[in-house]
């Protein structure tokens, strides 16, 4: 009940106060209604709706009472929305109260914003709770009249961020970035600026005026302001260009003639100050600007030089944009040589654009070898071209290939496409390809077959059979050393004890014998563990029956 | 100088002849059948090559082995070392020595390949 009879209070104040009735009358129970719901029992949102509608209605609100409910809301529910709901009730309040705790807020709040990246700064609640805060923040700080403690690099990361949507999700949210706007331009302390070249920022002899368009960020023109280019310097060789030069407003444009200075093609840093306001915020830009300009060539000259330079070379002069009259001839004896100069058209300066490009084009079969042009240490473009060393890019076709010379560059208005010459290319006959096959790149490449590993080189049969006998010689003179030594088994008692033993010894010689052959260790050990307890029962047995033996002896 | 070294050979010659026991004797035999069939296998790859490696150091392996145990065996059985044995009789020394083959067959059989 007095949840939603203030809030419908508070919006029908809102749009009565909108329409300008000097007296709205409202009941004593309206009033008591809306007075009573500034306590500390309402949320912050109450309680700014209440104090909203009585200011909007012209009543009187005892402003000491709001400011102290609105100090106990923050301490309940310090979250942001409740803060910022705070510093919009208090902007409402008398400037008599005591504001001075509501003021502290902002800097606690301001201290709660997200640095990213060192670019936007804003809250993790969102873009809606950020805008909210700034038009909070300066709508209260206008009130009380006292600066928002917010630093330069801050407004400019709030801007960055307030302003970083295109479109918005919800209603309250674009709501919120058009207040903050509103708040931006029109406060009474920080005003940032915006610094935009009015179409691309580039000069040239036909445009040679800079534009900038200065505003605020509701995009209205800050006529008032004065805009000083502070410096400009080349990005190549760094040098000064101008200094402390004044741009002119022309019907809301800054203008700037630049060409005036003139600078040589190429890109400039320029550093320019806004100022005719204190309030003025991020008044200091950097601007690239491109000058741009117009390339003339000079000096064509095509030759065909003898290798052996028997004959001197004949040079003809092609003025821009003919074409030579005659072909030039041009075979395994022969260079075909050109030089040129590319300057610029109203200085006379010489240029080197990025690409200077010489393409030769046959005609009858569409193939086309595209060469650069270098220019030597006084920026004379040089081309040469030996038809034995670069026979492999024509695939020695000879016929009848026209000349092209492309300049282009980034700070040319006007890129060259030239057909200069045609030259006669003559490549020994015989290495010419009989069918012309345009360059295969993206088939199916021939196929690697899988080498396996090849088993290794054995040695021949007969010299490992040697070996074999050899190595198992030994045993034979073993045998016979024993004999003579008078081995025998004399001493062999019959008892089942030592033919077990016996047995068993056999039995692991023979394990060891399938081991190599069929089992696995596993296998083995199994069966070792088998024999092998048998084997150590009975020679333990045998062993000890001869060890009494001996001592029976002694 | 070489009549002194000629004569030093005979004379061991002959002590080992009349001095060493039976046993000890047959033991050497035995040491050198291990050590000829050692030589022969280094031979091989000497000559013809390493092919199958493994092959080769399991069988050296096993002769180096068979070596060691059998001078082992020898030096326990051997009355003359008899104070410095004590605990270990001749039968526990071939116990041992039994042994210790059986394992070193193991490893050599399975390293062979």
């Amino acid at each position: 009940g007095k949840n939603c009879s203030c809030a419908w209070l508070f919006w029908w104040s809102v749009l009565c106060s909108a329409s300008q009735k000097a007296t709205i009358p409202v009941s004593n129970d309206t009033r008591d209604l809306l007075l009573a719901t500034v306590s500390e029992d309402s949320t912050a949102s109450q309680i700014h709706q209440s104090v909203s509608a009585l200011s909007a209605l012209g009543l009187p609100l005892a402003s000491q009472e709001v400011v102290s409910a609105l100090k106990a809301r923050i301490s309940k529910e310090d979250n942001v929305l409740a803060i910022i709901l705070a510093l919009l009730t208090a902007s409402r309040l008398s400037q008599q109260a005591e504001l001075g705790d509501i003021l502290e807020e902002i800097e606690d709040l301001a201290a709660r914003l997200d640095d990213l990246g060192g670019v936007y700064l804003q809250f993790e609640e969102g873009l809606e709770a950020t805008a909210l805060f700034v038009s909070a923040a300066y709508s209260l700080s206008d009130h009380v009249d006292m600066e928002p403690p917010l630093k330069e690099d801050q407004v400019i990361q709030l801007v960055n961020s307030i302003f970083s949507k295109k479109s918005w999700d919800s209603l309250s949210e674009a709501f919120s970035v058009a207040s903050a706007a509103a708040s931006l331009s029109n406060n009474h302390f920080h005003v940032p600026v915006i610094v935009s070249a009015q179409g691309p920022a580039a000069v040239s002899h036909s445009h040679p005026f800079l534009r900038l368009q200065v505003t605020d960020v509701l995009c209205q023109p800050l006529s008032s302001a004065s805009v000083l280019a502070e410096s400009a310097s080349a990005v190549s060789s760094k040098s000064a260009v101008l200094s402390q030069a004044l741009f002119t407003l022309r019907d809301g444009v800054f203008e700037l003639n630049f060409m005036a200075s003139q600078p040589a093609s190429g890109y400039y840093q320029f550093s320019v100050a806004i100022a005719g306001d204190s309030r003025f915020v991020a008044n200091h830009v950097e601007l690239k600007v491109k000058v741009s300009t117009r390339v003339a060539i000079n000096n064509m000259d095509l030759s065909v030089v003898d290798k052996d330079q028997s004959i001197g070379p004949k040079t003809t002069r092609v003025e821009y944009p003919t074409k030579a009259k005659a072909s030039f001839m041009a075979d395994g004896h022969q260079n075909f040589a050109m030089t040129f100069q590319l300057v610029d058209e109203t200085t006379g300066v010489e240029l080197t654009p990025h690409q200077t490009f010489v393409r030769l084009h046959n005609q009858k079969t569409g193939q086309e070898v595209v060469f650069v042009a270098e220019p030597d240490s006084k920026n004379l473009y040089k081309f040469e071209l030996d038809t034995a060393e670069r026979k492999t890019e024509f695939d020695s076709i000879s016929g009848t290939y026209a000349l092209y010379l492309m300049v282009g560059d980034a700070t040319l208005e006007n890129p060259i496409l030239w057909n200069v010459a045609d030259v006669v290319l003559k490549f020994l006959d015989e290495e010419a390809p009989g069918t012309i096959q345009a360059k295969t790149l993206y088939v199916p490449k021939p196929e690697i077959p899988h080498l396996f590993r090849e088993p290794e080189k054995k040695p021949p049969t007969a010299v490992s059979n040697t070996f074999t006998a050899l190595v198992l010689s030994p045993f034979l003179l073993l045998l016979i050393l024993w004999f003579k030594l008078g081995a025998n088994i004399s001493n062999f008692t019959l008892s089942p004890s030592t033919i077990l033993f016996h047995i068993g010894h056999a039995a692991t010689l023979g394990l060891m014998y399938v081991y190599w052959t069929h089992l696995n260790m596993f296998q083995t050990l199994k069966y070792l563990a088998i024999i092998g307890s048998l084997t150590f029962l009975a020679g333990n047995r045998m062993l000890a029956q001869k060890a009494v033996k001996r001592y029976k002896k002694i | 100088m070489s009549n002194s070294v000629f004569s030093v050979i005979s004379r061991f010659v002959e002590e080992y002849r009349s001095s060493t026991p039976n046993k000890l004797k047959m033991i050497d035999a035995y040491l050198l059948y291990i050590l000829l069939t050692g030589v022969f296998q280094f031979l091989y790859c000497v000559l013809v090559g390493t092919f199958p490696f493994n092959s080769f150091l399991s069988g050296f392996i096993s002769c180096v082995g068979s070596f060691i145990l059998a001078v082992c065996l020898r030096i326990q059985i051997n009355p003359q070392n008899k104070r410095d044995f004590q605990t270990v009789s001749p039968e526990r020394a071939f116990a041992d020595f039994l042994f210790a083959h059986t394992i070193l067959h193991l490893v050599v059989v399975n390293f062979v390949g």
